[in-house]
């Protein structure tokens, strides 16, 4: 089969954050240092070989950079300087841009200024057009935060976030398709029989809600940091997406200690990440790519923000409560539809699918079936 | 008419700045035509602006830079000339490292070479390189295989030459090998010939368990301190009977064997040791230890009375008009990169712990055997041991690039690790036959005449080369577990073993920092010697009759270090043939070179 080459692989990776992968001589260190590399998917050592040689369409087609979570083992290790750990990195970036199919991503992650007049320009038109609904079509009184009268009254925001969840996760899908299509269909793969799809279906959840890989690397330290972040945005996710009315008006117990619990998390958990980053404290925070500052930087805002508008709004300074919760919700828009389809926050949803479909590969590939990361059945052509 | 300033430039690494600046800008300002002289310091920090101001006040068209790299300041001087209205192309550098002022009389020499850029004389014109008569007598500082070949080379012309050794014989690591590649010869059956060889040669005075302390005087005639320690036994009445050592109740580490195996006080490095007399290791000696109380066997056994334990260390001075430099290497500490767990591991070895077992004169005589737990009687303590009846290795892993090609450790390719890995792998598989070999490798480089045969024949003889490196050697059920990419193959290897030999790289012999010191040559940043020209003098030095042979110049292999021996012989006698060598550093004093410049600038006006 011919693989088309793209001589500009390397040049254009390094938007992407990979500056050192020209610096690899293949000593195959990488791939022995790494706990996770394993036949038949063997990396970052084959990643470093794809794009010296420019076959993006391989590329594409690999899942080993969700398999990768940088525990900094390789770079470490790198007799070179090639960075392994970050051109994984920078490949998971890339692979987000490749699935999406709006271009947007790849847009936002070639640029920083790309990134934030995009952002920027969600959140003005969000608070614009929230200031406008609420003096037109809402309570129309910014001094009035609770109740069928308030200002942004909350079967209002309820809707509102009901819609953009819709039309964020619809774009999303339509990148989790292809990511499929790529993984599972492209031109390397022979596909998994259905039946497994349906049988190992539970991985799914618990790669979700565990991230176990992510707890068998050596240092548990950015396991704890994620599992943080994670468990303190899904929980407010579902608070804020299914209970709105519990945590903006009444003491709804429940609804308000897990509200806490989340805001905490999520407080704790950025601020440590985003002082590791500053600190360059472990090998994968050495480099921070511009997607990394903007999503952590963001997710930090948008907790503080809420944080501030529910104090505000317990002091009864509904005024301030008000405009604190618009400058809140327009970083929730700005966030969401930035991040979700297009940036670093689809990898919430891309690796457990990369777990999943690693496990359905591997099955079926030692069963002779499928291939496995591009690699032949086990029972039909594996080098040996 | 010129006005001319002087800034006398401090070097910012102030490693070699003997020189007194302020005498040097006070020499400067009563030169003729120099209305400013004045020390930059280092930390000064030029700015152009400032010394343009300087320049207009002092109304100067000219500038001279002087120091040790003044081309570093000389953009500041440009800028701030064409600031100060004046022609910018009116810098002129005096270089003081590029004109030879790391020597005897620093100052007189810089001051000679800021003279001669005031008054625009080329250095060269003024100062000519002098001619001196050569002494043709050679020092050759190490006696491995290189320092041996230059020796016989230059005695067998009939030269006087001192080998100087600080082991307790001459040989180095060539003789501790068993084979050499890619031929296979015994190591010993090549070398011993040329070391008993220059042991009797007449013309060639050897000097073992001696140090080079100071280098005085220049080319032809330089004079040189050595430390010669006391061997403290008659090397003419010792007829290597091997009594004193039998009786001699002290064990020491042996450096011969690099600490696989044990020595006494008094001994002999290997039976074919040159010269052939025992010696005795004072650190260890019960007699020298106790000051003169305890002990003393060897000095009752010894039919010869060549004993003498009171022998006290000299310094000699010797007259040589040349120096060898054949310093060798030493191997890289292996025990530096934790993850392959030397010194962790009993059965992890070194290369150079390799071939003491594979010798034939080593601790198992030259069976390859792994370490085992044995009850020290002595010391009633348990000891991981090689001896001859321990348990062979059923299976060996060799991991190349230990240390080299690696920004962690090393940048460079230590070139025969290749090779010599390649035939420890025939040794291992020739002496034990059911035994699986495996080399974990990043490229291999087989650059040499029938090295790429030897790697096809050792392919051939059912060697697993595997293209990838590892990188740890770690524990798992008793075995160890090496873990390496098959990258030809594209999977993962990970192989238990029961010895693991790590291909260390090399690196410049201990006191070679200083020793470049002493002789006034320079070293690379990998820190081996610096040759004059990589192509074309890569024996010779910025210093004249000074020259470099083998692995002391960059890694190479014997055949290279032979070659390269003989070549730099045939450079010292050359200068004896002429009677005469150039010294780079002109001999011409102060008062001469200004008297020259005087001429010289009156002419060209």
């Amino acid at each position: 089969m011919s693989v088309r080459v793209n001589p500009r692989l390397i040049k254009e990776l390094e938007d992407f954050g990979a500056e050192d992968v020209s610096k690899c001589y293949h000593c195959g260190n990488c791939s022995a240092a790494c706990p996770f590399s394993d036949d038949p998917v063997i990396f970052p050592r084959r990643a470093m070989r794809y794009l010296q040689m420019g076959a993006s369409s391989r590329l594409r087609t690999t899942l080993s950079p969700w398999l990768c979570y940088y525990c900094g083992e390789c770079s470490e290790q790198c007799p070179r300087g090639a960075e392994p750990g970050e051109t994984m990195m920078s490949l998971r970036r890339w692979l987000t841009s490749q699935y999406d199919i709006t271009g947007i991503s790849s847009w936002m992650y070639r640029s920083w200024q790309n990134q934030i007049l995009f952002m920027v320009l969600l959140a003005v038109l969000t608070g614009v057009g929230l200031v406008y609904y609420g003096f037109n079509f809402g309570g129309g009184s910014l001094s009035v935060y609770e109740g069928e009268q308030a200002f942004l009254p909350h079967h209002f925001v309820h809707i509102f976030d009901w819609v953009m969840g819709g039309v964020i996760f619809t774009l999303l899908g339509i990148n989790m398709l292809r990511m499929w299509y790529f993984l599972m269909r492209g031109d390397t793969a022979r596909p998994v029989p259905l039946g497994s799809y349906i049988s190992s279906i539970f991985l799914l959840p618990i790669h979700f809600l565990t991230q176990k890989r992510f707890s068998e690397c050596g240092n548990k330290q950015p396991w704890k940091m994620h599992m943080m972040i994670m468990f303190g945005y899904t929980i407010m996710l579902v608070l804020i997406v299914f209970f709105l009315p519990l945590m903006q008006e009444g003491y709804n117990f429940a609804a308000h200690f897990f509200g806490y619990l989340a805001s905490a998390g999520l407080l704790i958990g950025l601020t440590w990440a985003l002082r590791g980053r500053l600190n360059k404290t472990l090998t994968f925070q050495q480099k921070s790519h511009h997607s990394d500052w903007v999503f952590t930087g963001m997710l930090l805002f948008l907790a503080v923000t809420g944080v501030i508008q529910h104090v505000l709004h317990r002091m009864g300074l509904p005024y301030a409560a008000n405009l604190a919760y618009i400058v809140h919700l327009s970083g929730v828009v700005c966030f969401e539809v930035s991040q979700v389809p297009f940036g670093k926050w689809a990898h919430l949803a891309y690796r457990p699918l990369a777990m999943y479909y690693a496990h359905l590969q591997k099955e079926s590939w030692a069963a002779g079936v499928a291939t496995y990361d591009g690699k032949l059945p086990a029972t039909s052509g594996a080098a040996d | 008419m010129k006005k001319i300033g002087v800034y006398v430039c401090q070097a910012s690494d102030d490693a070699q700045g003997s020189v007194d600046l302020k005498a040097v800008a006070e020499y400067a300002g009563r030169l003729p035509g120099v209305s400013l002289a004045r020390v930059v310091a280092a930390n000064d920090g030029l700015a152009p602006e400032a010394l343009a101001q300087e320049i207009r006040k002092q109304q100067l068209n000219t500038v001279v830079v002087a120091g040790y790299s003044p081309g570093f300041f000389k953009p500041a001087f440009t800028r701030a000339l064409a600031e100060a209205g004046a022609d910018p192309e009116n810098v002129r550098l005096a270089s003081f490292r590029e004109h030879g002022v790391m020597c005897e009389q620093p100052v007189e020499r810089a001051k000679a070479v800021v003279n001669c850029a005031v008054n625009d004389v080329p250095f060269s014109l003024a100062a000519e390189p002098a001619l001196v008569s050569v002494n043709k007598a050679t020092l050759v500082i190490g006696a491995g295989i290189a320092g041996i070949q230059a020796a016989i080379e230059i005695a067998d012309a009939g030269c006087q030459v001192y080998l100087v050794e600080r082991e307790s014989t001459i040989g180095g690591h060539m003789a501790m090998f068993d084979k050499t590649f890619p031929t296979l010869d015994c190591a010993a059956c090549t070398l011993t010939p040329k070391m008993v060889a220059a042991g009797t040669h007449p013309n060639i005075k050897l000097m073992i368990l001696s140090e080079v302390k100071g280098v005085t005087g220049r080319p032809g005639e330089f004079r040189v301190k050595v430390l010669q320690h006391a061997t403290r036994v008659d090397p003419v009445a010792c007829v290597a009977c091997n009594d004193c050592s039998a009786i001699c109740p002290t064990l020491a580490s042996s450096e011969f064997d690099v600490g696989i195996a044990k020595r006494k006080a008094i001994y002999l490095a290997f039976p074919q040791a040159v010269p052939n007399s025992y010696v005795v290791d004072p650190n260890a000696c019960l007699w020298v230890q106790s000051g003169g109380k305890k002990c003393g066997a060897c000095v009752k056994k010894c039919a010869k009375e060549a004993i003498h334990l009171d022998a006290k260390d000299e310094i000699v001075e010797l007259e040589v008009g040349n120096i060898i430099v054949t310093t060798g290497y030493e191997p890289m500490d292996a025990s530096r990169i934790e993850r392959y767990s030397y010194g962790k591991f009993p059965n992890v070895i070194t290369a150079l712990e390799f071939e003491r077992l594979s010798n034939a004169a080593g601790p198992t005589g030259g069976k390859i055997l792994m370490k085992e737990k044995k009850l020290n009687k002595r010391t009633k303590q348990e000891e991981w041991v090689f001896e001859p009846e321990n348990a062979k290795p059923h299976s060996v892993a060799i991991i190349h690039c230990v240390g080299s090609r690696d920004r962690n450790y090393n940048e460079y390719c230590s070139r025969v690790c290749c090779m010599y890995s390649l035939k420890f792998a025939h040794l291992v598989k020739e002496k034990l036959h059911d035994v699986d070999v495996y080399e974990y490798y990043i490229d291999m480089r087989a650059f040499g005449k029938n090295y790429e045969d030897f790697f096809e024949r050792i392919k051939e003889e059912g060697i697993f080369v595997n293209r990838g490196r590892t990188t740890e050697v770690v524990e798992r059920d008793g075995k160890m577990v090496v873990r390496g990419e098959d990258i030809v193959n594209d999977r993962m290897v990970e192989k238990s073993v029961d010895m693991v030999v790590l291909a260390v790289g090399l690196e410049p012999a201990n006191g070679s920092a200083e020793l470049a010191k002493m002789l006034g040559i320079s070293r690379n940043d990998d820190g081996w010697f610096a040759e004059l020209d990589y192509n074309l003098e890569a024996n010779s030095t910025e210093r004249g009759g000074i020259f470099l042979a083998g692995v002391c110049q960059g890694p190479k292999d014997i055949p290279d270090t032979v070659a390269q021996a003989s070549a730099v012989a045939a450079r010292v006698l050359r200068s004896i043939a002429i009677g005469s060598v150039q010294d780079s550093r002109s001999t011409l004093k102060l008062t001469d070179i200004e008297q020259k410049v005087r001429a010289l600038a009156q002419s060209g006006n």
